[in-house]
């Protein structure tokens, strides 16, 4: 009988389970736009303290992720859409883990001043990808359609894409001392680029959720 | 009174068989935890016996006139026939069993009341036909107006819980109120109990089979059903629950395999996807002969035994 | 969010600088028609900006319309043709801090494809009619717009 007292306690509740892995989800999506802001502020600045203050960001939006999937697995949605929820928070994870990734890098070895402009202008792109990540969130929630949502959000893409081409050949032209030294900056570029791939993973990943309720 | 032990067994399996037709797709998705289920079952399954489960038995009775070994010998050979194609994984009829039992005793005592044979048979054809319309119409309708009013994730997911959980209830009640007459209808007809109490002797062994022996029966994919998503899970269970319901009114025992399956078609003709396999679908063509013709058979066997 | 003029729609508040392609290609005003043509196949792009040696910062634009209308169509020999012969001068610029807005009604007055996003006298970008849309795309996706 204690699975009928759960199961009674789910419906009285009226959702509380589910509104409280929703809340921490905006929490977790908030957090990750407030990291590329204070990231894009820190490029433009050249802040190293800035750059710090998005690793403490990663941090905290590790300690979010925790607590969703916790909060997920004690019963909240239904079985079946769980695991994509939990894809999801961890494709949002992956976006933090190259954004920290790319102020690791930074830290490590900076920017050419040549390659500044059009990193900032990805920097930037990144943030309102992930502003419109979180719009596509709360469409979703709502049971809307998102093909309107994804569709910007792969503009963005696009144009992050073509400042991509010119980034990568610009950097080539960069003279390097020695190969690690132009492995960092390598390094730093490809994460830096590929922060808006996961993005889209992350949007696409909340059709498919969308999707899965129709 | 011995001779009821055949139809507790009867009713046994049958509860163990047909149990899955009511929870099995919501404990596969995870959405109903087993144990709930099958209590649910149970105790919805006996409600519908003592409320509904009087009207059936009836038109067994009228099938042929039966005698009290008759109602031991029928019972027995549906009950071995039920197992028998249990353990072949093969979809089973109970209705189909006890009545082609009642019909191989009858042939000796050669009274068989055929007009209400035709009238039953029709009714197993329309049942299948009959859920393959209302999961088509349900799903559709339903999809429809869920898509315009309950609208939000959240809400969503709290209506699919719930509603399976209620769409089960109601199909267990279904169940119980259909087919207890076929556990013991026999009973009833020979003059051994009055129908209600049939239908407590009947919806009590019918629990007793959901409680202990339906696990295997419910966990099986090799049911050939595609794993539907929690509305067509839901859609095709309240369509059983209907057909079920439909056919307790006008009084004749039908198979909720057959209807399940017959719904779980017509939803996949929704999104034109073929979802139960024609390898399935044979199997259950095979059922349909065998069951009866099996179960008349072993009867005659009995009663000569007994004679 | 912002308070919209229903009357004037805006799209967005979006500004130029975020949507703009900021990798101009430039060809010189005395090579040939064909390099340019060259080029811009190569790159997959519609117009590039001619610097003129004359003066520093002095810039034109040609368009695939121009190689395309003046040259191509007339059955001339674009290896013949000088692209200081066809391109168009000034280049008609906007400000880097304006609107997508303000860049579409621009291009319709001046009744051109793109516009040449200048701070302070130099190019530093290009926005065209496709980037004012995704522009509005992605303003109504964001819920800009009261409708």
């Amino acid at each position: 009988m204690h699975e009928g007292i759960m199961f009674l306690e789910k419906i009285l509740s009226h959702g509380k389970k589910e509104r409280q892995v929703t809340e921490d989800i905006r929490e977790h999506i908030k957090l990750l736009c407030t990291a590329c802001e204070v990231f894009v502020t820190a490029l433009e600045k050249q802040d190293r303290n800035l750059m710090m203050d998005v690793i403490e960001l990663e941090r905290e939006g590790d300690a979010v992720r925790r607590k969703v999937i916790s909060h997920i697995y004690e019963g909240a949605f239904l079985p079946y859409l769980r695991p994509d929820l939990c894809k999801f928070v961890e494709l949002v994870d992956e976006v933090f883990g190259l954004l920290k990734d790319t102020v690791s890098y930074y830290l490590e070895a900076g920017l050419p001043a040549k390659l500044k402009d059009d990193s900032i202008r990805v920097a930037l792109l990144n943030q309102r990808m992930c502003e419109m990540l979180l719009i596509t969130f709360e469409a979703m929630l709502r049971g809307e359609d998102l093909r309107e949502k994804i569709l910007a959000i792969r503009i963005y893409e696009k144009k992050i894409d073509d400042i991509k081409f010119n980034l990568m050949s610009d950097a080539y032209q960069v003279p390097i001392e020695n190969f690690w030294k132009g492995k960092v900056l390598s390094d730093l570029l490809s994460s830096l680029t590929s922060i808006s791939d996961m993005i889209e993973d992350a949007s696409d990943h909340l059709q498919i959720i969308h999707l899965g309720t129709r | 009174m011995w001779r009821l032990l055949s139809g507790v067994f009867l009713g046994w399996s049958l509860g163990a068989n047909d149990s899955a037709n009511v929870f099995g797709t919501g404990v596969t998705t995870g959405i109903v935890r087993y144990r709930t289920a099958i209590v649910l079952t149970a105790i919805f399954v006996i409600l519908g016996a003592l409320l509904e489960g009087p009207k059936c038995m009836k038109i067994v009775g009228e099938l042929s006139h039966i005698l009290p070994n008759d109602a031991f010998s029928c019972a027995l050979a549906a009950a071995i026939t039920m197992t028998l194609m249990t353990y072949l994984a093969i979809p089973a009829s109970a209705s189909q069993a006890i009545i082609g039992a009642v019909i191989g005793a009858s042939i000796l005592s050669g009274s068989a009341d055929f007009t209400k044979l035709y009238k039953i048979v029709a009714c197993w054809v329309i049942t299948p036909i009959g859920a393959l319309v209302a999961g088509y119409t349900i799903h559709r309708v339903l999809g429809y107006v869920l898509d315009k009013t309950v609208v939000s994730l959240t809400r969503r997911s709290l209506f699919y819980s719930a509603g399976i959980i209620a769409t089960g209830c109601y199909s267990a009640y279904s169940l119980g109120a259909n087919n207890v007459a076929n556990v013991t209808g026999v009973y009833v007809g020979s003059g051994m109990l009055t129908p209600e109490t049939a239908a407590i002797v009947g919806g009590l062994s019918i629990a007793g089979g959901v409680l202990t022996y339906s696990k295997k029966v419910m966990m099986t994919v090799g049911k050939g059903i595609v794993p539907l998503d929690p509305f067509s899970a839901l859609v095709a269970v309240l369509a059983e629950g209907i057909v079920l319901h439909l056919f307790t009114q006008i009084g004749v025992p039908v198979s909720s395999s057959q209807a399940i399956v017959g719904a779980v078609v017509g939803i996949g003709l929704v999104g034109d996807i073929q979802t139960v396999s024609g390898r399935m679908l044979a199997k259950i063509g095979l059922g349909w002969v065998l069951t009866p013709v099996l179960a008349g058979v072993m009867t005659l066997g009995f009663t000569t035994l007994l004679t | 969010m912002a308070v919209h003029d229903l009357q004037q729609r805006r799209v967005g508040g979006m500004k130029v600088q975020e949507f703009m392609t900021s990798k101009i290609e430039v060809v010189d005003s005395n090579s040939s028609v064909y390099e340019a043509a060259e080029k811009m196949v190569d790159k997959r792009i519609r117009s590039v900006a001619v610097r003129f040696s004359s003066s520093e910062g002095d810039f034109g634009v040609l368009t695939t319309r121009d190689i395309v209308f003046k040259v191509l169509a007339k059955g001339i020999n674009p290896k013949k043709v000088k692209v200081s012969e066809i391109a168009s001068k000034p280049v008609v610029c906007i400000d880097r801090e304006s609107d997508m807005d303000d860049a579409a009604t621009q291009m319709l007055k001046s009744n051109i494809a793109r516009l040449f996003v200048c701070d302070q006298g130099k190019i530093v970008g290009l926005v065209s009619l496709l980037d004012v849309m995704a522009a509005e795309l992605i303003s109504h996706a964001r819920g800009d717009h009261v409708s």
